[in-house]
């Protein structure tokens, strides 16, 4: 099943799995942030920017294949509104790289800027969430002052994504088995009405079996973690490096820019 | 509808996170009183219903090749009352964030407020209103369909709004807005006919569910769902004729969008004042300003050094990746990756 090992990758063990991940979240959101507000115009120091991503993809030991997999899954919207770009604006404009000199309209460089902006922001993201466990990034956010009552929600929610997936699979394959024609637009909604019905209906059922479970280990709201959390050396190293990072790419980016 | 970080600035960003992140804790202290223990694993069950309930597709009339799916905030909403609908809509925003990397991370905040915030309150009030006594069959329908519609238009159309405020709009705002409503339109009527049919089953299989929220007895009926369907497209219709008369240039600027004007220049969001306010802003606290793009010919010299170093930057990049990856590829070429205990 597809959904069932889409963060697999987080339960490896490697220096970059063992970062805290407060830390890892921290950079994250900065490195997204840095890049958006890169000008919308060059490639150039974008691409430098996957230097960093890629290196912990590549020290958390993720397969590329499964990264760009994953980026084409989720392009289909950004798609649509970077292939608009250029039919907008039809500025003629010159760009050098290297040795050669290209004749391209602004449209078309907005549409690559806004591909390539992304690209490295998914590859940031998809290094986060790839090389930390869910369970490890909800403790660090629970530290960093989220509500108690979201965290405890987002647990289960996890918890359970996949289960249901499973029973809605089933419900699907049932489905599938059984309608061996189109059956015209008023059978297939009453059709799939009542499996969403019989989807919420076993949903409600696990929760009551799952709560009655809870409430007989005494549950009463509070939800206890033995906290493994702790910033150690390493991630003094990868803060140092995500700093000095970011700051060259800063200045280098300054010069080309002026 | 899930916005990606690269259709907003950083102040837009950084402001809707910031509202989200508010309300969301406002929310959680003030649903603290009314959420016992016993219904915390019902809401997270609830989070991951929406997640299977997405799977279930079924083909859209009229429309061969597409299909339609549901998103259930108003259903959650009516089931579970709008705190605890918009906090279990907002997690599943994030997990689709942080797990399946739908949506980006800056633009949380503007994805919780359209697609948790707005549906399930605005969806959930209107339903009252519209279902107030005394019950009747078509009541239910019209405030299920109504609240369905209406809840993720709202949604639908911050999304440009909150795009044209960042000043990354290529494609004309007007143009933008019409798209995003039109689709939505479709998407909330499919959502309102799913959601009445749903309630309608858990009411004949699990009446004790709805108990509070259905005052009746519902029923699928052929005269009330061809009466719901002509209130409802006179409702609409009306509605859209008020927008229209409201907005005249927003019309005469999709009017004017034809192709066959080639001499049309489309009016940029970027020559609006809030823009410029907004873009002022930016490039105030922008990490890296934007630049003009040089293309007259006296800049020919400084273009070329320019490009040079750009070439400079991204070879020196592939060159360091290279190294990155070789160096891994030797370290690990004697130990196989483990994986520990789940």
């Amino acid at each position: 099943m597809h959904h069932a090992y889409i963060d697999k990758f987080a339960y490896q063990d490697s220096v970059v799995h063992s970062l805290d991940a407060r830390v890892k979240f921290i950079a994250a959101v900065i490195f997204t942030a840095v890049v958006i507000s890169l000008p919308r115009t060059s490639f150039a120091i974008l691409f430098c920017y996957t230097v960093g991503p890629f290196a912990v993809l590549v020290l958390g030991r993720i397969p590329l294949k499964f990264v760009f997999k994953q980026i084409l899954l989720v392009s289909p919207f950004i798609l649509v509104f970077a292939l608009s770009c250029p039919l907008y604006d039809k500025t003629p404009v010159k760009i050098a790289f290297g040795p050669s000199v290209f004749q391209t309209t602004i449209g078309w460089m907005r549409c690559f800027a806004i591909c390539g902006k992304f690209i490295v922001t998914m590859l940031a993201l998809i290094a986060l969430v790839s090389t930390t466990r869910f369970s490890n990034l909800l403790a660090g956010l629970r530290k960093m002052g989220v509500p108690k009552l979201l965290i405890i929600q987002l647990g289960f929610l996890y918890r359970y994504i996949f289960v249901l997936i499973d029973t809605a699979q089933h419900l699907l394959r049932a489905r599938a088995g059984r309608t061996l024609r189109n059956l015209g637009p008023k059978q297939e909604m009453k059709t799939a009405s009542a499996m969403l019905g019989s989807l919420f209906i076993r949903s409600i059922g696990t929760a009551e079996r799952i709560n009655i479970a809870m409430q007989g280990r005494g549950f009463n709201g509070n939800w206890r973690t033995i906290s493994r959390l702790k910033i150690s050396n390493n991630d003094y190293i990868f803060g140092v490096f995500f700093v000095v990072f970011i700051i060259s790419l800063y200045f280098f980016a300054s010069t080309v820019l002026n | 509808m899930h916005m990606a970080n690269e259709l907003l600035s950083l102040p837009v960003a950084g402001g809707t996170l910031a509202i989200a992140g508010g309300v969301l804790g406002l929310i959680c202290r003030k649903a603290k009183q009314v959420i016992t223990s016993e219904k915390l694993a019902l809401m997270g069950i609830l989070g991951a219903f929406v997640f299977a309930a997405q799977m279930v597709n079924f083909r859209l009339p009229a429309m061969p090749g597409t299909s339609g799916h549901m998103v259930g905030a108003v259903l959650l909403a009516i089931i579970l009352g709008p705190h605890a609908a918009a906090i279990v809509m907002s997690s599943v925003i994030i997990v689709q964030c942080l797990i399946f990397q739908d949506g980006g991370l800056l633009a949380l905040g503007c994805n919780i407020i359209n697609m948790a915030f707005v549906p399930t309150y605005a969806g959930y009030y209107l339903y009252k209103i519209v279902t107030a006594k005394p019950f009747s069959n078509f009541r239910t329908y019209i405030g299920v369909m109504l609240a369905c519609l209406i809840g993720i238009e709202i949604g639908a159309v911050l999304v440009p709004v909150q795009a044209a405020l960042s000043g990354v709009l290529m494609v004309p705002f007007s143009t933008f807005l019409i798209t995003m409503i039109g689709v939505h339109f479709l998407v909330g009527t499919v959502e309102g006919i799913v959601t009445v049919t749903v309630l309608v089953y858990i009411q004949q299989v699990r009446p004790d569910i709805v108990a509070g929220n259905l005052q009746g007895k519902v029923r699928l009926s052929r005269r009330t769902a061809l009466a719901t369907f002509v209130v409802f497209t006179l409702i609409i219709g009306a509605g859209l004729s008020l927008l229209a008369s409201g907005m005249p240039d927003g019309l005469e600027w999709s009017y004017a969008e034809r192709p066959d004007q080639p001499n049309f220049e489309p009016i940029i969001s970027n020559s609006d004042s809030r823009i410029a306010a907004v873009d002022k802003l930016q490039s105030k606290y922008s990490l890296m300003p934007d630049y003009s793009i040089r293309n007259n010919d006296e800049d020919e010299k400084h273009q070329a050094s320019a490009g040079w170093t750009s070439f400079a930057g991204v070879f020196g990049s592939i060159t360091t990746m290279a190294i990155i990856w070789m160096t891994a590829w030797i370290l690990r070429r004697n130990n196989p990756p483990t994986v520990t205990a789940q």
